[in-house]
């Protein structure tokens, strides 16, 4: 829990994270970021949480006093000065985090978030307020205040409202509503196990486990109303090894929208082994080289790469406003014709799918370059509307205070046609990647990074030594015309990333086959 | 919702843990309003207005430990959650480190007035601010080489807070702060697709902390033109200016092994270093909560105790861990505090211009591009994003480089410190110059 002298810099970090300067990506566990203490919540509570489908019964969010009436009544009161349109996001979220550290389980921490944002859209312009208090006076003062940004006669009163259904990407089995603390203490357990045994170089693990039980609810001045059950999990385990005095550290982790089955089978003694791997894998690494050097991408993980190079430029805000590096470039070749680049809501369980977004679209599947050609952006209402195209369902928030942003999903290349070994082979001298640890570009001037934690030289087609710690840093839309080959191995990662963009984070997956790729300087130091 | 009724809400939540068998309980609460206004382009792009709540518990239960937060402050809400949250904090581990501070950590704090809370920002009108925007994007396009301008977006943004903390081993603490802040980005057009964007930020505790608009605009400019026609420069070692503006993110590096969760968990190069120099005699830096109308002011860290000035680095030398409470105990130390305030540098002569126009060969850095800083082994690679510049003179932009290192190295080779603090981050970095980093580009 931050101290609320924090947050009076809130503002400015805001303003850092969304002026045009760029967005980025980390994969920093909670207990590793600096706030020192205490991501907190609370828990408890389990409030049924069954899976609203649209259609009849009560909506979710009735235990709180809100009804078809109140729903009507507040969307009245944000079209009262003549918007285009208005939306109300109601969320009710859980949030345990679950730490071992030494060898203990001795750490919980719970969030509560209940509130609702309320938004009025005229033109390309916003209009946002949002309250913890769900009473009628609180919700009818949010919208007036929302209405601000329009200034004409009331907009036409809502029609009778409707509950279409939406899709269901990310079914449950075990719901972590129902399941009880005791349960979840033995996975960080096992997960400490396994590291420890792995490797008698390892020193220190820690390990958090989260889960995250969430029900939106969005209600539109066209009369639409969605639900959506939104779970997810994260697991993080993080290792410390020491040898002849030299220390090393290196993590793994997962991030995906399902139940405590996800901790099934082998998934958490995979993890923990990863991790441990991982971190001892550093003893044998030498300095990655300096310069600019062919890169083969790694399946999986190296999806950091479209992530930041392409991604964040295909959002179209960025390009409603002129600012992204692809504005204007709709139909044009951006890629060589074997490169197809997807951002996709619909992958069963992924971090980043969405049964629908945080403004009512249902989630979907969005081709963003095909053979080369780029086809898409990635849309919200807002910019939809000013492109005059359908939505593709990428308007997403971190949470009720914070107004819908076009954000991506699980973005991820197509699979090619070559053997990755035949990738590897063809490469004469350059860097093999494997793992990261964040990213971040500039939009506008199409700069983009992505930090190397776990690599490896490439000599005369043969992977060699280990390298280590180095940024990896290009011009996004030239690395796209320089990928040289596409392999047949495409991997979503399935870790815990969290994409910053405006001041807002929001969980979001990335894939890749083995790619290789030049226009990549290195910053090593070797 | 009354600071009274805040601390009555923490009292509250508190006395319900303690029914459910609590023994030591810590609650905090606050309360914000804060205002944004964004406007692009000559028009209006988007307004927030909202107020945010919210109460946590720092529950101490037979030896075990759990934070919790809510925004859902309905006061049976309250009586549940915090009883519930007890039963839930029973399976954990017992950990003998975890405790409330001592009752004398709390005495002794500062009960002056640390200049936090500034009339006048309630005060702020619809109008002021749109005022304001108006005026940051006006200076921006009356800028030489405007013709280039892309967007210009501009904002400001202002709040207020009240904030209580309570302990039951006998603290009641407060503050009412307020901040307001102003900003201006222009894009601008380079020869290919290229769109760099320049900002111009200020702001602080007070209205009057955000200087000029005239300046802000005219600075966001020059700084998206600035980076017209960028390019590499050969892979090498060089002398390197960086931005005051710049160096919070670099120094932070150094700051966060620092830490007792680091150095407790052996995550960390400056463990066994307290003392010993890590940098050159240049690097002094005070850590000082009680800077008046500081960014990172306050009578009380994050735990409750009482705060006081201390110094982080004498001469290249560290002289304390972050502690709090529970590391302090884990590694049998005395606790310090749990994190960084105001950070306040030991000045050089001369700005950062001064040191460009004497520099032979070297790169001038003033903005960073990803990358990171392993905090066990020191070693580092970040992006850059600056200047080349030769015989005193800014030659050209660079861009897609990096440079790369070891902190233990870097910071000895710190030699020079500017006379320009950036009073814009609680980091108050002035311009620093290295002898020789490694920067790697092109080839």
């Amino acid at each position: 829990m931050k101290k609320h002298d924090d947050k009076s810099m809130w503002s400015r970090r805001r303003f850092l994270a969304s002026s045009a300067a760029g967005a980025g990506l980390i994969f920093a566990p909670p207990f590793l970021a600096s706030c020192g203490g205490a991501k907190s919540a609370a828990s408890t509570a389990p409030l049924a949480g069954t899976k609203p489908v649209g259609g009849g019964g009560p909506l979710y969010f009735s235990k709180f006093g809100i009804d078809e009436q109140a729903l009507s009544k507040v969307l009245a009161e944000a079209m009262g000065r003549g918007g285009d349109f208005a939306d109300l996001f109601f969320q009710h979220r859980i949030t345990h985090y679950l730490g071992l550290q030494d060898g203990q389980v001795d750490r919980a921490y719970s969030d509560i978030e209940l509130g609702c944002g309320v938004r009025v859209v005229r033109g390309d312009q916003t209009g946002f307020a949002f309250t913890e208090d769900l009473s009628a006076e609180a919700l009818t003062s949010a919208a007036r205040t929302a209405a601000v940004v329009a200034n004409a006669k009331a907009g036409a009163p809502n029609k009778a409202f409707e509950r279409p259904g939406v899709p269901d990407f990310y079914p449950i089995e075990v719901s972590w509503a129902e399941l009880g603390i005791d349960k979840k203490i033995p996975v960080l357990g096992a997960a400490n196990e396994v590291a420890f045994g792995h490797d008698p170089r390892i020193v220190k693990v820690q390990a958090m486990m989260s889960d995250s039980s969430g029900w939106i609810l969005v209600a539109r001045s066209d009369g639409k109303i969605f639900e959506d059950f939104q779970p997810m999990t994260t697991c993080y385990v993080n290792c410390v090894a020491e040898k002849d005095g030299r220390r090393e550290e290196n993590y793994d982790s997962l991030g995906m929208r399902g139940g405590f089955e996800v901790y099934g089978g082998d998934r958490i003694r995979d993890l923990a082994r990863t991790a441990a791997k991982r971190t001892v894998a550093l003893f044998d690494a030498i300095d990655a080289p300096a310069g600019e050097t062919p890169v083969v991408l790694a399946p999986g993980f190296s999806g950091i790469l479209l992530h930041e190079a392409i991604g964040h430029g295909m959002e179209a805000d960025f390009n409603r406003k002129g600012t992204s590096v692809y504005s204007g470039r709709i139909g044009e070749r951006i890629a060589p014709e074997y490169v197809s680049i997807v951002d996709d809501g619909t992958n069963p369980g992924g971090r980043g799918s969405i049964n629908v977004d945080d403004e009512g679209t249902v989630g979907q599947k969005t081709v963003l370059v095909e053979n080369g050609i780029l086809r898409s952006y990635m849309h919200d209402r807002i910019s939809a509307t000013h492109y005059k195209v359908a939505p593709t369902g990428n308007g997403r928030r971190e949470s009720y205070k914070h107004p819908p942003v076009p954000r991506m999903r699980n973005t991820y290349m197509a699979a090619g046609k070559h053997d990755p070994q035949e990738i590897i082979a063809s490469v004469k001298k350059g860097i093999y990647a494997e793992t990261f640890t964040n990213g971040q570009v500039r939009i506008g001037s199409g700069d983009f990074s992505f930090y190397l934690k776990n690599g490896a030289l490439i000599e005369d087609g043969k992977i060699t030594r280990p390298i280590k710690d180095a940024n990896l840093i290009g011009f996004g839309p030239k690395v796209l015309e320089q990928v040289k080959m596409v392999g047949t191995d495409l991997a979503l990662d399935g870790g815990a990333g969290t994409c910053g963009k405006d001041g807002q984070s929001v969980p979001v997956d990335m894939g890749l086959p083995t790619v290789l790729c030049e226009g990549i300087s290195v910053g090593g130091r070797g | 919702m009354s600071r009274k009724k805040l601390l009555d809400l923490t009292k509250r939540a508190a006395r319900a843990a303690q029914r459910a068998g609590a023994k030591d309980v810590r609650a905090k609460a606050y309360r914000a309003r804060e205002v944004e206004l964004e406007w692009r382009d000559g028009k209006l792009d988007r307004i927030r207005e909202s107020t945010t709540q919210n109460l946590s518990l720092a529950l101490y239960v037979d030896g075990r430990y759990s934070g919790n937060s809510t925004s859902d402050l309905r006061e049976d809400a309250l009586d549940t959650w915090a009883a519930e949250l007890v039963a839930t904090t029973r399976y954990l581990a017992e950990d003998e480190h975890r405790k409330l501070p001592p009752p004398e950590r709390y005495e002794g704090m500062f009960d002056g007035d640390l200049g936090l809370f500034d009339p006048n920002v309630p005060n702020i009108t619809p109008d002021d601010r749109l005022k304001r925007v108006a005026l940051l994007e006006e200076a921006a396009r009356s800028g030489k080489g405007a013709d280039r301008i892309v967007s210009v977006d501009s904002g400001v943004s202002d709040d207020e807070s009240e904030s209580v903390c309570f302990a039951t081993n006998g603290l009641e603490a407060k503050e009412h702060s307020s901040s307001a802040w102003a900003w201006v980005t222009v894009a601008a057009r380079d020869e290919d697709d290229r769109k760099p964007s320049g900002t111009g930020y200020a702001g602080g505790r007070f209205v009057t902390d955000i200087i000029s608009e005239k300046n802000l605009g005219q600075e966001a400019l020059a700084r998206a033109l600035a980076q017209m026609g960028s390019r590499q420069v050969p892979t090498g070692d060089y002398e390197v200016i960086i931005e005051n503006r710049a160096a919070p993110s670099l120094f932070s590096h150094l700051i966060g092994p620092l830490s007792g969760g680091s150095i407790q968990q052996k995550r960390s190069f400056m463990e066994g270093r307290l003392k010993k120099e890590v940098g050159s005699k240049l690097l002094t830096v005070t850590d000082d909560p009680l800077l008046p109308r500081g960014l990172a002011s306050t009578a009380w860290d994050k735990e409750g105790m009482a705060t006081r000035k201390r110094v982080l680095f004498d001469r290249g030398a560290p002289q304390f861990y972050y502690l709090d409470t529970y590391y302090a105990s884990k590694l049998g130390l005395e606790p310090t505090t749990g994190g960084t305030s105001n950070l306040v540098w030991g000045l050089g002569d001369r700005s950062a211009e001064e040191m460009i126009a004497k520099m032979d060969k070297g790169l001038y850095v003033v903005g960073f591009l990803g990358g990171n800083s392993n905090g066990t082994t020191g070693d580092f690679s970040l992006g850059i994003k600056g200047f080349y510049v030769e015989k005193g003179e800014i030659k050209h932009p660079v861009s897609e480089m990096n440079m790369a290192g070891n902190h233990l190295e870097l910071w000895k080779n710190l030699v020079e410190v500017g006379s320009d603090p950036w009073r814009y981050s609680s980091y108050r970095t002035p311009a620093l110059r290295f002898s020789k980093i490694r920067c790697s580009g092109a080839g």
